[in-house]
């Protein structure tokens, strides 16, 4: 092929809008670092400035040393994976339930599953906590984790519905013939199959459980704080603090990503290193 | 394999087993604050009791200086008493639902931080514990001014006293003195004068044709109706009948600085945040807060920046935000509590609270002390006190605050209603 | 495929999932549609009564329940519609094969891992009407000569706010359809290649329809999750200026966070039906297809 000719499609199918997009979706994020270190009277100053005159990490020590947001992260990060690694196992293997097996009452809790999503959480706050303390789990990560996994499952389940069901089953059936059970099909073949799957709906749960307010600042006290309700104590009644606020969204950030570059590669992989060259 | 497989599955089962079984036997667990504290073993007469207390701090500083006053507290005190502070996020009153969730829950705190705008919908679940016997009982009973047991009285819809008084915030307009040199007025005296100087005060500097500087930053979000309501009051109208045409005519005054570009073009969705910002920056010339950011606006401004109480109209009237402690009603040592909110109120707890957060002691002997007599911003608030109000507190005022008034003034401000209308809705919707 | 009926499996697959859903969630729901037939304010808690449909005529004379639901169907439509594109697109984009890959993957994800606090936060900043450096930008660029104070006006407010949801929500879709085009067989490219297939052929041909199921349940659980999401608006406006940026979540959000609990389940009742009527073409496709 012509060398050239793949380089200018590359320009315009490629490059173009990858810059295009990562922009856009990056901007606010630079926004936000810059915001970080700007000193308050630049960040309101007549200029708008796109690298500050004057930089300052006094806000990251401040948060490391007497805000104690290592701590946050830290509950944030147990309750998370929790939540992540319960509602995976469940899911996955309801998914392939629902994909697999025709049964008796089948259709009606799929349904089931997919209207619990609508419902608005404002309105179970009350009775959850009330159950949460009935459960003697109240101000304990089990409160918050088992309140996520209400909704991140039904969640799951769907979405490794749908990828199963785009899934070919041959392979399956081809082990089945040979003689494997069905447990040993599905963690040979499908699991396998699955991992692109799985790690997108556990990137999806990950960031639910990671960014949810409205449960963690109920359900938890000051020793289980998790980062967003540290993050919205720095705005009280006489402003924000922006640099303790734009500082902690920074190394909350920066985190997940490093995990993510690592998770991500599992997003490639799946295939390639499963059976489909069976 | 299927071993694996079904371990998964009874692993999930156990949890979720787990789950369910609890609730049966709910009834034994004691409630977790009845733990023992370990303070106060010399003081073999009484037993040891732990308060949990929730609260919110405006910002980390504040925060340090709460978790001192609790430190000192637990040291000091002689009956034995651990109070163990949590403080919770102000999530823009975000903080009320909180409290109010879980003291429906059936958890919740002993004692709590407060704001009085809350309290019908918790008296109405008598969820806070009557503090009548406590407040005549108590040798310090007179240190606070009758006026503020009375505000707190009115505040519950009851006949009893359900919140300990613990510091207040009066606004007043906050000015630039060279700015009023550089054209040449004086600080407002009446009402008139004061709408005159946000006018004058609207300038170009540099001559490109945009405004640089507006006279006054106008607070349009949330929390809004405090500054706005001594406008409604300014023309000689009040909350009482807000579609009379005094209050009306004062709406009309808070649409026409608007209109007439006198407060910035951000206004309907400035909160505290932007006006401050806003009058730090230099962009505007007056805004209407409290002491709370006094200690800002100093290091921002050294002398250049003073204080003076919302001038006189037909009527005149500030706003008295405020800040309280409550005792639940589940409080199990309510005697151990109100030692608790009494220290904050009175005691030492008073003092430290207010020196470091420049809010108005309710104490009159803290009010005394030279702190207080000798600072500008503080005689600003002093001075206020004798017209300080709060809006009438009613079952629907903190709906009214959070959503009815912000929106409602938004289409005012812009012009989609009229003054009468938005004072139509206004009034019913705060006596609905 | 199908399976020997009567197998007690698939029931046991499913208990875990089901009996965590339901021990938690199944009351609480119960409670709220309990709720929406009674005067359930908790401002009022003496005056509790059921009171049969007056919630739902209530709502019907409520022009800011009609407003709020318009507004929440074009939320939806331009929330979802251009996450959906804008995600296709650079999971396409990140499916090919350039240097730096997995950081561009990684960094990508940024929008949705950023807290909805600071989301809501640092959107305010940039839409600023004083300080704000989208202005900043545009006055740059000479596309404007004055500052808009995009989150104060009426016109420019539920854009400004449309457009931050679109930015948080482009890497759930970019994620989830990249994980879905790893489950397409190479050899049928392949195939289409030897045939001399254009790119688009190949896009419309192959990459689409086997990811039919894939983009159906995506897009349909996130119209569900945007609909129901308030925090991105509640922390850039809480529903305001004069109610422009109100949607029936927020509107909802609103009414509960005032106890009044009957109107508000009121609400989420209707927001349920209606996204369920929106589930359910897809559900009557799916369930005959599979019985096919």
């Amino acid at each position: 092929m012509d060398k050239k000719h793949i380089s200018f499609g590359k320009i315009f199918g490629l490059y173009l809008p990858l810059i295009a997009i990562l922009l856009f979706l990056l901007f606010p994020f630079y926004w936000t670092f810059i915001t970080s270190i700007k000193p308050e009277a630049e960040l309101y100053g007549s200029v708008v400035t796109y690298w500050p005159k004057n930089t300052t990490f006094e806000a990251y020590r401040k948060l490391f040393f007497e805000f104690n947001f290592l701590k946050a992260m830290g509950n944030s990060l147990v309750v998370t994976v929790s939540t992540t690694v319960l509602s995976l196992v469940v899911s996955v293997l309801a998914a392939y339930a629902f994909s697999r097996y025709r049964f008796k009452g089948r259709k009606f809790f799929m349904v089931m599953f997919l209207t619990n999503n609508m419902f608005p959480t404002v309105l179970l706050l009350i009775p959850l906590y009330a159950i949460m303390r009935k459960l003697n789990i109240l101000y304990t990560p089990g409160a918050l984790v088992l309140a996520y996994t209400t909704f991140t499952i039904p969640f799951s389940v769907w979405l490794m519905n749908g990828y199963m069901n785009d899934l070919p089953s041959s392979l399956e059936e081809a082990a089945l013939v040979d003689g494997a059970n069905r447990a040993t099909a599905f963690i040979k073949i499908i699991l396998p199959m699955l991992t692109p799957c799985i790690v997108a709906t556990g990137v999806y749960i990950f960031m639910n459980a990671w960014n949810e307010y409205t449960f963690a600042v109920m359900f938890t006290n000051e020793a289980n704080r998790t980062i967003p309700v540290a993050l919205k104590s720095l705005i009280g009644q006489l402003g924000v603090q922006w640099d303790l606020l734009t500082a902690g969204g920074i190394i909350t950030i920066i985190p997940v990503c490093i995990l993510f570059f690592f998770a991500q590669k599992r997003l490639v992989e799946g295939l390639t290193a499963g059976a489909v060259k069976g | 394999m299927k071993k694996v497989l079904a371990a998964l599955l009874a692993g999930g089962l156990v949890l979720s087993t787990v789950g369910c079984g609890g609730s049966s036997k709910s009834e034994v667990v004691a409630t977790p604050d009845q733990s023992a504290p370990v303070a106060a073993a010399e003081e073999n007469k009484k037993e040891p009791v732990t308060i949990k207390h929730w609260y919110w701090a405006d910002n980390t500083e504040y925060s340090a200086v709460m978790q001192d006053i609790v430190k000192k507290f637990n040291e000091t005190n002689e009956s034995g008493i651990t109070v163990v502070a949590e403080e919770y996020p102000w999530d823009g009153g975000g903080y009320s639902n909180t409290l109010f969730s879980a003291a429906m829950g059936g958890g919740g705190p002993d004692t709590a931080s407060w704001k009085l705008t809350s309290t019908p919908l918790f008296t109405a679940n008598n969820l806070l514990a009557n503090l009548d016997d406590y407040i005549a009982n108590w040798d310090q009973k007179d240190d606070i001014d009758q006026n503020l047991y009375d505000i707190m009285k009115q505040a519950g819809g009851t006949e009893n006293i359900h919140v300990m008084p613990w510091n207040t915030q009066i606004l007043y307009v906050y000015y630039r003195p060279s700015m009023f040199e550089e054209v040449g007025i004086e600080v407002p005296k009446t009402y008139e004068e004061f709408l005159t100087a946000c006018e004058k005060l609207t300038r170009d500097t540099d001559g490109d044709g945009k405004t640089d500087v507006y006279g006054f930053g106008m607070r349009g979000a949330k929390g809004g109706q405090e500054p706005w309501g001594s406008f409604i009051h300014g023309r000689g109208g009040n909350f009482e009948d807000m579609t009379s045409p005094e209050s009306v005519a004062g709406m009309q005054d808070f649409i026409d600085l608007y209109q007439k570009g006198y407060v910035p073009p951000t206004a309907p969705t400035d909160g505290f945040n932007e006006i401050i910002a806003n009058f730090k920056s230099g962009r505007t010339a007056m805004t209407i807060h409290h002491t709370g950011s006094s200690a800002g606006m100093i290091e921002t401004f050294g002398e250049d920046v003073s204080a003076f109480p919302f001038p006189a109209g037909k009527g005149q009237w500030t706003s008295m935000g405020d800040t309280e402690n409550v005792i639940f009603e589940s409080c199990k040592n309510k005697d151990a509590a109100f030692e608790w909110v009494a220290y904050l109120a009175t005691g030492e707890g008073q003092k430290i609270w207010c020196e470091a957060t420049g809010n108005v002691p309710v104490s009159k002997t803290v009010q005394a002390l030279d702190f207080y007599q000798n600072n500008k911003f503080m005689k600003a608030s002093i001075e206020g006190m004798s017209y300080a109000g709060i809006l009438p507190i009613l079952d629907t005022t903190t709906e009214w605050i959070s959503v009815t008034w912000p929106n409602t003034v938004g289409f005012a401000l812009t012009g989609e209603m009229t003054a009468e209308e938005t004072m139509k809705v206004l009034q019913e919707e705060l006596y609905k | 495929m199908q399976e020997k009926k009567a197998s007690i499996w698939p029931y046991l697959l499913i208990a875990p999932a089901l009996i965590i859903v339901i021990a938690v969630v199944f009351i609480p729901v119960l409670q709220a549609i309990l709720m929406s037939f009674q005067s359930y304010d908790l401002r009022r808690p003496n005056n509790i009564a059921f009171i049969g449909f007056e919630n739902y005529i209530g709502l019907f004379n409520d022009k800011l329940f009609w407003k709020s639901l318009f507004r929440t169907f074009i939320w939806v439509g331009f929330g979802v519609g251009l996450q959906f594109i804008f995600g296709f697109v650079l999971a396409l984009i990140l499916n090919q094969s350039f240097r730096g890959r997995g950081i561009v993957r990684a960094v990508s994800l940024i929008p949705w891992v950023t807290p909805g606090v600071l989301i809501g936060l640092m959107w305010r900043w940039i839409y600023d009407g004083n300080y704000g450096v989208l202005n900043d930008i545009l006055m740059r660029l000479h596309i404007i000569n004055d500052n808009i104070p995009f989150l104060s006006k009426a016109s420019t407010a539920f854009p400004s706010v449309i457009l931050t949801i679109i930015w948080q929500g482009i890497p759930f879709f970019a994620i989830m359809i990249l994980a879905g085009l790893q489950g397409i067989s190479q050899d049928m490219y392949e195939a289409a290649d030897i045939d001399g297939a254009s790119k688009m052929q190949k896009l419309f041909r192959i990459t689409i329809p086997s990811l039919k199921n894939t983009l159906f349940i995506t897009v349909l659980l996130r119209i569900i999750w945007v609909a129901n999401s308030v925090d991105v608006i509640f922390n850039m406006t809480e529903g305001g200026p004069s109610y422009s940026t109100q949607t029936l979540s927020v509107y909802i959000f609103n009414k509960g966070m005032a106890m009044d609990l009957g109107y508000a389940s009121a609400m989420s009742l209707i927001l349920t039906i209606i996204l369920s009527a929106v589930a359910i073409p897809y559900l009557i496709n799916k369930f005959r297809t599979e019985e096919e």
